[in-house]
């Protein structure tokens, strides 16, 4: 939401006045020759997740041993030199911006990965991206490994596994059912294979993977961050295509074709888009459960589109884990969780919520 | 303006076309029937691109379709695929407007002239007073009026439809095909359905094509191909062809398949009306061998003047009953001569079939 933004035509739904009426719920953003669709809805519930994000933000940076005043934190952001820049800039502000930028990560990565597989129930983590990258760091640290080699190497078990789901899932040009069967298989063989990994291994190293394999924001910083975002900006020209193509991903292939589209083509788009993103995530900051599940469906309901929108899944998935990390440091401070078993407690009855809801509806 | 050469298609291992060659005329409606699992639907596919064949080629225009652009083709081609799956909430103004498709590019969404075919579209399908409403909320007949509009959003000069009425009730087929024929007429579109029903194929094509076994057994105008021939060699049915009373378009009526089906109900049966049943028998007569040709029982002589005056189109009791019957019998009499391919038998008593059982009739 940072281009210039123009006043957007108020669109009448039906008719087509000297303007341009837009569809209805959508206006037109028009910057010389380029013109697009938003959903006003959008709009606004991104408008509200980014208040709400820096809200959350401010909270972060301000709880805690010792706790800053949200004041002093401004302050100190602002550049005034207080005594608490340290506890702020360095301790708490490169945890904070980590997990706003993986947040948004699993959920450009969810959204993604859910409209491939019309399925909301499919992440990372049900299609074997995460377990990939989880076999490949479990080896790396129940084998000596450097540290330095664990992230490089969960990203590259991490792509592994994404390609070994392309290829499975590639027949019937990554059908839904196909992506996703390809997905859980993937999944279901790789973590076998962690868990033997894990249970030949030093007990003491068995426990380093078992955390990495929960996900933890703790003890990292700007390093993730960094590559992170370095992906999330490599991909962002296509991420502003993958927008624009997930409007037209609930139709059937058929339909697609008729309209002119290439559905396969535009599958495989979105498919390495997503799995890129979810890898480039996991390798850094390990399986945050339910994130880049939740995040896209929830900003689906927002937005009442029939598709989640990108980039409110993108900021709710920031805004999701850094709550869930304020509150893994905070609920049993001293005691730190790590933010994945925050995210799975509060993924696990929200899946319970949107079973029962579906049942009610369709009863 | 879409043609075929050797065309030859099939889904994984089956062959369904197997060296088509096709001609579909311009400005025209044009309606594919044929037996389930023909080919036609897999002949509609391929003519719109959804479906690669394995041999052979579609020409829109006289240029292989597989060599243009497949944004060009939509832009002068739509299709309406046979149940298309609505998305979860999307409105019907939004879903209108994905027609745009082939006019946008993600740097621009959206133009004047997107704005003006869609409610274009809206009004030649009347939904435009739907343009808020969550297609998913809509009645199935109003659900395929937005489908049409959106195909008719993509502004094409061609519009293929892959079933159109199934799932509907009759009112709403109706409504559907009565749409097809004024953009046909009023609009000058060359449209091109797949439909399951023959009377309503006879009603509206202006060229019917005719499938069997992934090949064409007749192509031509309703009125001058559709016979009771054609329909037992394409369906295998046995059936009498008369003038529909309306249209005057050819209309087929099944053949007395069961002597049962030609009793009326007992009980709503007052003494003197053996009348009602002389109806099937009446088509019976002019169908056939083995079922009209059944002796004769005393229970239809009572009504045997009544008899070809039911026989004319599906006439039910109260026609038989009154004298109004008579006229029904002129035109029943004149009948298309393919619609008694055996000597017919002129003397069949009313219900002779329900009297007795003969066997061969059932």
């Amino acid at each position: 939401m940072s281009a210039p933004v123009a006043p957007a035509p108020a669109a009448e739904p039906t008719t087509a006045g000297p303007g341009i009426a837009g569809l209805p719920g959508r206006s037109l953003l028009r910057v010389g020759p380029v013109s697009l669709q938003v959903r006003r809805r959008s709009v606004l519930v991104a408008a509200a997740l980014v208040v709400l994000l820096l809200v959350a933000g401010v909270l972060s940076l301000s709880l805690g041993t010792p706790y800053v005043a949200p004041a002093d934190v401004l302050r100190a952001l602002s550049g005034a030199g207080t005594p608490y820049d340290l506890v702020v800039f360095d301790l708490r502000l490169p945890r904070l911006v980590l997990a706003a930028v993986a947040g948004a990560a699993f959920g450009v990565a969810g959204t993604l990965i859910q409209s491939v597989a019309r399925n909301p129930l499919a992440s990372p983590d049900v299609i074997g991206i995460t377990q990939g990258a989880g076999l490949a760091a479990t080896v790396a640290l129940t084998t000596g490994a450097a540290a330095v080699v664990v992230a490089p190497a969960a990203l590259a078990g991490g792509l592994a596994a994404a390609l070994l789901l392309l290829v499975l899932g590639a027949r019937h040009g990554l059908a839904a059912q196909r992506f996703v069967l390809a997905g859980v298989a993937v999944a279901f063989a790789l973590r076998a294979l962690t868990e033997v990994v894990m249970l030949t291994a030093d007990p003491i190293d068995g426990l380093r993977a078992q955390i990495w394999l929960i996900g933890t924001l703790a003890g990292k910083g700007w390093t993730e961050t960094v590559w992170i975002a370095l992906t999330l900006l490599a991909l962002l020209p296509v991420l502003l295509w993958a927008g624009w193509a997930l409007n037209s991903s609930a139709l059937d292939d058929d339909t697609a074709r008729g309209i002119g589209l290439r559905p396969v083509a535009r599958r495989i788009g979105l498919a390495v888009t997503g799995v890129l993103a979810a890898a480039a995530v996991t390798a850094q900051v390990g399986a945050v459960d339910f994130v880049a599940l939740v995040a896209p469906q929830l900003a689906r309901r927002l937005v009442r589109a029939e598709r989640p929108p990108l980039l409110c899944a993108a900021l709710l998935g920031a805004l999701l884990l850094v709550l869930a990390d304020l509150a893994g440091r905070r609920l049993f401070a001293p005691t730190q969780l790590p933010a994945g078993v925050l995210t799975a407690a509060i993924g696990g009855p929200y899946l319970m919520f949107l079973l029962l809801r579906g049942r009610r509806r369709s009863s | 303006m879409l043609s075929t050469r050797d065309l030859v298609a099939g889904y994984d291992e089956r062959t369904v076309l197997d060296g088509l060659d096709l001609e579909l005329p311009a400005d025209a409606f044009t309606v594919i029937v044929g037996p389930n699992a023909c080919g036609k639907s897999t002949l509609l596919r391929t003519l719109a691109r959804l479906l690669t064949p394995r041999r052979g080629t579609v020409l829109l225009d006289g240029t292989a379709i597989r060599e243009l652009p497949t944004r060009e083709v939509a832009r002068r081609l739509a299709v309406l695929p046979q149940s298309p799956l609505v998305p979860e909430g999307v409105t019907v103004a939004d879903l209108v407007g994905r027609g745009r498709q082939p006019y946008q590019r993600w740097w621009r969404q959206w133009s004047e002239q997107d704005s003006a075919a869609v409610d274009r579209a809206m009004a030649l399908a009347d939904v435009a007073g739907l343009a808020d409403r969550p297609v998913d909320t809509l009645s199935g007949g109003q659900r395929q009026r937005v489908w049409i509009a959106m195909t008719l959003a993509q502004d094409t000069e061609a519009l293929l439809l892959d079933e159109p009425t199934t799932f509907l009730d009759l009112a709403h087929q109706v409504e559907v095909l009565d749409l097809l024929h004024r953009l046909r007429v009023e609009r000058g579109r060359t449209v091109v359905a797949v439909l399951h029903d023959l009377n309503q194929a006879a009603r509206y094509a202006d060229h019917l094509i005719a499938m069997r076994a992934g090949a064409v057994v007749a192509a031509g105008p309703p009125r001058e191909i559709l016979t009771a021939d054609l329909v037992r060699d394409v369906f295998g049915l046995d059936c009498v062809v008369v003038p529909c009373p309306v249209t005057g378009a050819p209309l087929v009526v099944p053949a007395l398949t069961s002597p049962t089906l030609a009793t009326p109900p007992a009980q709503s049966t007052p003494a003197g009306a053996a009348a009602p049943a002389a109806g099937p028998a009446g088509a019976g007569r002019a169908r056939a061998p083995g079922a009209g040709s059944a002796g004769a029982t005393s229970s239809g002589a009572a009504s045997s003047d009544a008899a070809p005056g039911a026989g004319s189109a599906g006439a039910t009791s109260s026609a038989a009953a009154s004298p109004d019957a008579a006229p029904g019998a002129a035109r029943s009499g004149g009948a298309p001569s393919g619609a008694a391919p055996s000597g017919a038998t002129p003397a069949v008593g009313g219900n002779a079939l329900a009297g007795s059982y003969p066997s061969e009739g059932i």
